[in-house]
């Protein structure tokens, strides 16, 4: 089975919160794939968006990031790229 | 001895509720009282072979609550892009298996009843992120919960369309709305609601002004203090409910509904007109904007100029802050749309911990403030972050020949202060000149009145600056000390607070004695009640959201210069904000029968 990892830093300012969730969890039903994040002892399905969430994972934290299955890669990156961006196009006014 | 014949001849006093308004907007109509929050999951054991069946029950109104959100979500357009991230990750949690799972192995192997079972799924949930330390996760739990109610309302067989089913107007009352509800009232007739629950960023508050839907947030106890078949009247804007208001009272409210429609045809007629009184007194009505988007709506209403640039959009929409060049183009494009009228630009307006946190790699970040409404924003982040400010500053002043720049200083609160930002300003025009750029020379620079020290210090300031703007929404939470995001102090916010007319009086005329001319920018200057005072204090300019500015004209329109200088002394005199309001509701009245009021 494929398998592929790897570290991802949590890039958003209100870290991984409901919409980065979300997204997640579309990567992983789009994609041949299981998509778990790992942080210390937990290792959660990025499916589970309660789980996510519970992880309360701030801006800047070092995550690992797995995913199983055909797609692995593709979903790996996608999901990498989500987690790691600065900003969820969310126009949350600030100031 | 009297004391029960007294109570018997005064009429007993108008009963009130007090929340925080999160979108305008007054109606009166029957309350439906939604008392989802109450249901009480009770305990039943079931017999062995009843178990499976218990698990399809609850199964099916998993899939009945998903089909509603995916049904929901079909419905709406595309441009509530929030609302659908919202719906989706409520379809997530919906099928979650914190939730579903859960709550089947409880079914299984307890032999319990699916609700018992979801309370009980529901609440090991809550445990979990009521240990979560970052508020904006925890409170997350409050969509679980929504999500959960959704599922409780089919188990309990209670109808979900019950929203939309009304065909009288109502007002909604729950403990709170999802998102998802509030779209839906839209629908139905449902001509405004209250919750118990909630402030003015939530999410359900956001999405009823979008929707135009007046509501009130922020009232405990109101599913009991209410009950399905009440007729109140309710003020989206003050956030205040009145219970069994008066026929007259209703029909009133219920008229100037159905005249707010008819005028905002009649109002079309006065976007080109001067905006004066009958007698002459002009007073300019300009326009508080954040975006160049906006500069339609403000020709269309006819706007003569913009009072306030909120300049922090640019800096916020993009990964890093901008480049001078940047702003160069909207501070051109809005002059230039807007010349011959003046454009106040108020410098970059801003807490630092916010920024900072948003382009970490500018700076290090700073130590989370204890007390943000106090600490390093507006002027001082300017101040402290200084190659911004001076970024921003070169950006106006190049732009400054395309129109009439007014560069407007938030916060200033010690004259120190302002004098540190003129130096600063001294040392940009002299860069500019060196470098060939042109400037405009009529370019004015003004400051904020928003604390304060500034009103007492008025007098000092009014000497160094060419222009006073009020902003009346720091400076009421200033001086009376009110966060107004906060339900359980919002009602001390008080724009009739005699300390604030006084403070405003002042500043006018410290303003007025050194000849420069004084703004108001604030919810104050569109409010219909507070306008003509603020014009008889002799405010020269009043600044306001755009769509605001004709009814504003029309009313000025129909005003005398005396008359309104004779209530903005009475209103002066008076010794609280009670007084104020009986005064103005009285007199602008009999004065202007024809404009009172459609709000």
């Amino acid at each position: 089975m494929m398998r592929s990892e790897k570290m991802v830093l949590v890039g958003n300012e209100r870290g991984i919160h409901g919409r980065v969730a979300t997204r997640l969890a579309g990567i992983a039903a789009s994609h041949e794939v299981r998509l778990f994040l790992c942080h210390g002892e937990d290792k959660v399905e990025c499916s589970s968006i309660l789980d996510v969430l519970a992880l309360a994972l701030a801006r800047g934290t070092a995550i690992g990031l797995v995913a199983e299955g055909p797609q692995a890669e593709r979903a790996l990156a996608a999901a990498a790229e989500i987690i790691n961006a600065q900003d969820d196009a969310c126009h949350d006014r600030a100031g | 001895m009297t004391e029960p014949d007294k109570e018997a001849n005064t009429p007993p006093p108008l009963r009130t509720l007090q929340g925080i308004g999160v979108s305008p907007g007054i109606v009166a109509a029957t309350v439906v009282v939604l008392k989802r929050q109450t249901l009480r999951a009770g305990w039943y054991h079931l017999p062995a072979d009843h178990i499976e069946k218990e698990v399809e029950r609850f199964a099916g109104a998993v899939q009945a609550a998903g089909d509603e959100l995916l049904q929901l979500r079909e419905k709406l357009a595309g441009d509530l892009a929030d609302a659908l991230s919202i719906i989706d990750s409520h379809v997530l949690m919906l099928r979650d298996r914190m939730l579903v799972e859960r709550t089947i192995g409880i079914i299984r192997h307890k032999n319990v009843n699916a609700e018992w079972a979801l309370a009980q799924a529901l609440s090991e949930i809550k445990e979990r992120f009521d240990r979560i330390d970052d508020p904006y996760i925890r409170e997350r739990f409050a969509d679980i919960k929504h999500v959960a109610d959704r599922v409780f309302g089919l188990l309990s067989g209670r109808e979900h369309g019950l929203l939309a089913g009304e065909d009288r107007p109502v007002i909604l009352v729950a403990n709170d709305f999802s998102p998802e509800d509030t779209l839906r009232m839209q629908a139905g007739n449902v001509h405004g609601f209250l919750t118990e629950k909630g402030g003015i960023t939530s999410h359900t508050a956001i999405v009823a002004r979008s929707l135009g839907l007046p509501a009130v947030v922020g009232i405990e106890h109101a599913t009991s203090l209410l009950a399905t078949g009440d007729l109140i009247i309710l003020d989206g804007g003050s956030g205040r409910i009145v219970l069994d208001p008066g026929p007259t009272e209703i029909q009133r409210v219920q008229e100037s509904d159905r005249r707010n429609r008819l005028l905002a045809d009649e109002l079309d007629a006065y976007i080109h007109l001067v905006s004066e009184t009958v007698d002459g007194f002009a007073v300019r009505l300009s326009a508080n904007i954040e975006t160049l988007e906006e500069l339609p709506a403000v020709l269309r209403f006819g706007s003569e100029g913009i009072g306030l640039f909120r300049s922090e959009l640019d800096y916020f929409n993009n990964r890093r802050p901008p480049n001078e060049e940047q702003l160069v183009t909207t501070y051109q494009q809005l002059l230039a749309t807007m010349a011959p009228y003046p454009v106040t630009v108020r410098t970059l307006d801003v807490g630092g911990d916010k920024f900072f946190n948003r382009f970490p790699g500018n700076r290090a970040w700073l130590d989370r403030e204890r007390n943000p409404a106090l600490g390093l924003r507006s002027i001082r982040f300017s101040l402290y972050e200084q190659d911004m400010f001076r970024s921003q500053l070169r950006a106006l002043f190049r732009a400054s020949v395309h129109g009439r720049l007014r560069i407007l200083l938030p916060l200033i609160s010690a004259p120190a202060e302002l004098r540190q930002v003129k130096g600063i300003v001294a040392e940009v025009l002299a860069e500019l000149a060196a470098k060939g750029h042109f400037v405009a020379e009529n370019v004015e620079i003004g400051m904020m009145v928003e604390v304060p020290s500034a009103v007492v210090m008025a007098d000092v300031f009014a000497a160094e600056v060419d222009f006073f703007a009020i902003g009346t929404n720091d400076l009421i939470q200033y001086s009376l000390a009110i966060d107004r995001g906060n339900q359980y102090v919002a009602h001390l916010y008080e724009p009739f607070h005699p300390a604030v007319l006084r403070m405003i009086r002042q500043t006018v005329e410290a303003g007025h004695a050194n000849n420069i001319p004084v703004s108001l920018c604030g919810e104050m200057a569109g409010d219909p009640l507070c306008a003509p005072v603020l014009m008889g204090m002799g405010l020269d300019e009043l600044s306001m959201r755009p769509a605001i500015v004709p009814k504003v004209k029309r009313l000025l329109r129909h005003c005398r210069s005396s008359e309104l200088r004779q209530i903005a002394q009475q209103v002066l005199q008076c010794g609280d904000c009670g007084q104020v309001r009986n005064l103005l509701g009285r007199e602008l009245a009999k004065l202007y029968p024809g404009e009172y009021y459609q709000g």
